[in-house]
């Protein structure tokens, strides 16, 4: 398998790079997320709507059988790479949820909210979990860990199909403004979750078959674990800087050997996280067998990775990384919420265990 | 990004399909963890392959035809070895002459000695290589053997340890102190000594398994001609640094190809002991499969970079990832024999003992080639950046 990055790819990268370098300070999360200042929130959705509504279309599965990476448009090799590097800066608002989760759905319903999520003129998310947490069609109710859907125009509702649809699910698309929702406070603060009432007025459903659910929900997963290796990558740069200049007893501690094994086993499980990542993301493109391997593989590996930073990270800052100034634990948390979302590493381990044995 | 290589390359691999199919004989085919035997000497299946490979143009495909290859490219030396590793082939059972001496005499030795590289990469002479010694291992650097020079020879005496394959090799492609003055990297020098020569003493040496690979080699007073020097006097040392530059793109192949061989094989065993459904095990062999598939795309990942001609930082793991992964695996496989994981008796533990041997074979491979913990200091420094303590 070839990870050379195309010149179009390596551009893409650069180009997501400065922009989330850019227009994406801490300030900015801050001021909307953690230390609310009255015009954070409306800043805040106004950096989003400028810069990430055109980005919905990437890796954009389209219609018919291999998509747009068949007939030549964009990948989810392209969209890991921009989630990649959104996931450095941790973004508020719902650009996963719209471009990774919701229009792959309603690509596979052919729904007709798709092109008007793909040109960035809506937003959107899924409701899918039952009280449980896990990513599995159920007839609850209220759907749980519904990621965005207050800052959406989209909520769409996967249910079981009833007894003989052969595992199948129904869609119900809806506008997220009449909702009933509660909000559900986790540890990051930048990706808000919700409890979501399935609405009781009887909207069309759409039929979606087992299998192009399960595609709808491996993009969006790999796409969740690009985001993760980008944090972590992020939590590593940082840290590798800051134990080069910290000096202690006399010298940098980046230079004591406990330090730099323990940094140096963390970096082996972000590397290998990564790769993992684009070979899963390769692997859907390609609609290759072995993509649901690959898929649990790399989230299994995203979560481990960024988790690990997270925790070696702040241990390797010292009382610093302890504090709420330091941007540190704004990666924290979106590694340990993202890492339980859409499943966590031990239930990836599960599911590649039934897999394998 | 893409999965799968082009045409010519799938032609390249056909090559070799064909090529194993007709030639390979059933010993290599085995996909064994290990290869060797307790008395340490090379099996005569093993030297006629190796030679075979070498006539084919199959033993180090980048070299051009006269030195066992056919001049492949680095994306074709890394289907070979996708191909071999993956079938868990060996193309040779001493691993010191193709790969170490003759890439080292191709690239620094005179006309005399390149000659010498064919047999080495051939196997039809078998080399050892003196690097190791008592108090020279990490840091090999400190070593002490010397080389005094006398009219037109050098005089060598001193101590190798580790010494693989010293009992059965014609020579010994050898590392000694020429300059006892200079800083310890810039008194050193390769000599090539011919085995028989009076006042060489090789005592085998045990290893924890019991076999007889390795061996110490006294050297007592050895004549060796001056013409036997490699490369320049005291410039040894770029010599330890430089070999198969063409073929590092690629040896972690093998190592991840082995690990999900066992990967594979633990499934296997669990269903056979009835543990396949303990979710324990269930979770721990996910997990090192995890790890397996991802250090796989990492090789490749880095190959991508190693191919275009800039440096791989992916690759400075792999030797400390994949050595540490199979020693678990291994270990994994005597613990899910619950009451048999210590049993070596071949008709009572599982699979003739296969986990049992390999764990304590794999247990050298953190060790030899830079040990993991000298791996971790240079991946602190080369890769991460962070500074000299």
């Amino acid at each position: 398998m070839d990870f050379t990055l195309s010149d179009e790819q390596e551009m893409l990268r650069d180009t997501a790079r400065a922009l989330f370098t850019k227009e994406f300070p801490s300030t900015l999360l801050r001021d909307a997320a953690y230390d609310v200042t009255d015009a954070g929130p409306a800043e805040a959705r106004a950096v989003f709507d400028a810069h990430l509504r055109d980005w919905f279309a990437l890796g954009d599965p389209g219609v018919g059988a291999g998509g747009a990476a068949a007939a030549g448009g964009s990948s989810l090799v392209d969209l890991c790479l921009f989630l990649e590097e959104s996931g450095t800066a941790v973004v508020d608002g719902p650009l996963w949820s719209s471009a990774a989760l919701c229009l792959p759905l309603l690509r596979a319903i052919g729904h007709p909210d798709a092109d008007a999520v793909a040109a960035g003129e809506l937003t959107g998310t899924v409701a899918l979990a039952g009280a449980d947490g896990h990513w599995v069609p159920n007839t609850e109710p209220t759907k749980c860990f519904v990621p965005d859907a207050a800052s959406v125009d989209r909520v769409a509702f996967v249910s079981a199909a009833g007894a003989g649809a052969g595992g199948g699910a129904e869609v119900v698309v809806a506008d997220a403004a009449r909702l009933t929702m509660r909000e559900v406070a986790t540890l990051d603060r930048s990706r808000a979750v919700f409890e979501v009432a399935v609405p009781a007025d009887g909207a069309d459903s759409s039929p979606i078959a087992a299998d192009a659910l399960t595609d709808v929900l491996e993009r969006a997963t790999v796409a969740l674990a690009a985001e993760l290796v980008g944090a972590a990558r992020w939590l590593r740069e940082a840290t590798l800087a800051y134990v080069g200049e910290r000096v202690q007893f006399g010298r940098p501690v980046g230079s004591f050997q406990g330090l730099q094994w323990m940094l140096v086993d963390a970096a082996l499980v972000h590397e290998r996280a990564t790769a993992a990542v684009y070979y899963a993301a390769m692997c859907i493109d390609a609609d290759d067998p072995d993509r649901h391997s690959a898929v649990h593989v790399a989230k299994a590996a995203a979560g481990s990775a960024a988790r690990r930073w997270a925790k070696d990270g702040l241990q390797a800052h010292g009382g610093i990384g302890y504090t709420w100034e330091h941007d540190l634990h704004l990666r924290l948390r979106r590694a340990y919420a993202a890492d339980h979302l859409l499943g966590d590493t031990d239930w990836h381990h599960d599911r590649l265990a039934d897999l394998i044995f | 990004m893409k999965l799968t290589w082009g045409p010519q390359e799938d032609a390249f691999r056909g090559e070799l399909v064909e090529f194993i199919n007709d030639y390979a004989p059933p010993e290599a085919l085995g996909g064994k963890d290990w290869i060797g035997t307790a008395t340490g000497d090379i099996p005569r299946w093993a030297r006629d392959w190796q030679a075979t490979l070498f006539d084919h143009g199959w033993m180090i495909p980048a070299y051009p035809p006269e030195l066992g290859g056919r001049n492949a490219t680095p994306l074709q030396s890394l289907i070979y070895q996708e191909e071999m590793g993956g079938r868990g082939i060996p193309r040779s059972v001493h691993f010191g002459g193709y790969a170490i001496v003759g890439p080292s005499l191709l690239e620094f030795g005179n006309d005399e000695q390149k000659a010498l590289a064919p047999a080495a990469i051939r196997g039809d002479t078998i080399w050892c290589v003196g690097m190791s010694e008592p108090d020279a291992g990490s840091d090999l650097a400190n070593l002490s053997t010397r080389a005094v020079p006398d009219g037109d020879s050098f005089v060598v005496t001193g101590q190798k340890v580790w010494t693989s394959y010293a009992a059965h090799a014609a020579k010994c492609f050898c590392y000694v102190r020429t300059d006892t003055e200079a800083a310890k990297h810039k008194g050193i020098s390769v000599l090539v000594i011919d085995m028989d020569t009076p006042g060489i003493e090789v005592r085998p040496l045990r290893h924890i398994t019991g076999s007889a690979e390795f061996a110490e080699v006294f050297f007592n007073d050895v004549v060796v001609p001056a013409g036997r020097l490699v490369g320049e006097l005291n410039n040894g040392w770029r010599i330890t640094m430089g070999s198969l530059a063409h073929e590092r793109g690629g040896l972690w192949v093998d190592g991840v190809a082995s690990a999900q061989r066992a990967i594979d094989d633990l499934v296997d065993l669990a269903q056979r002991r009835g543990r396949a459904a303990d979710p324990v095990v269930r979770r721990q062999l996910a997990e090192l499969h995890e790890e397996a598939r991802s250090l796989r795309a990492l090789g490749y990942k880095g190959f991508a970079s190693f191919a275009q001609g800039s440096s791989s930082p992916e690759h400075s793991f792999m030797k400390l990832a994949t050595s540490e992964l199979r020693q678990r695996l291994y270990e994994f496989g005597m613990d899910l024999q619950g009451p048999y994981g210590a049993v070596v008796d071949p008709d009572r533990s599982a699979d003739g003992g296969r986990w049992q041997h390999a764990w304590q074979i794999s247990l050298a491979a953190t060790i030899g080639g830079g040990t993991s913990e000298i791996q971790r200091n240079v991946v602190a420094t080369r890769v991460l950046g962070l500074p000299r303590g």
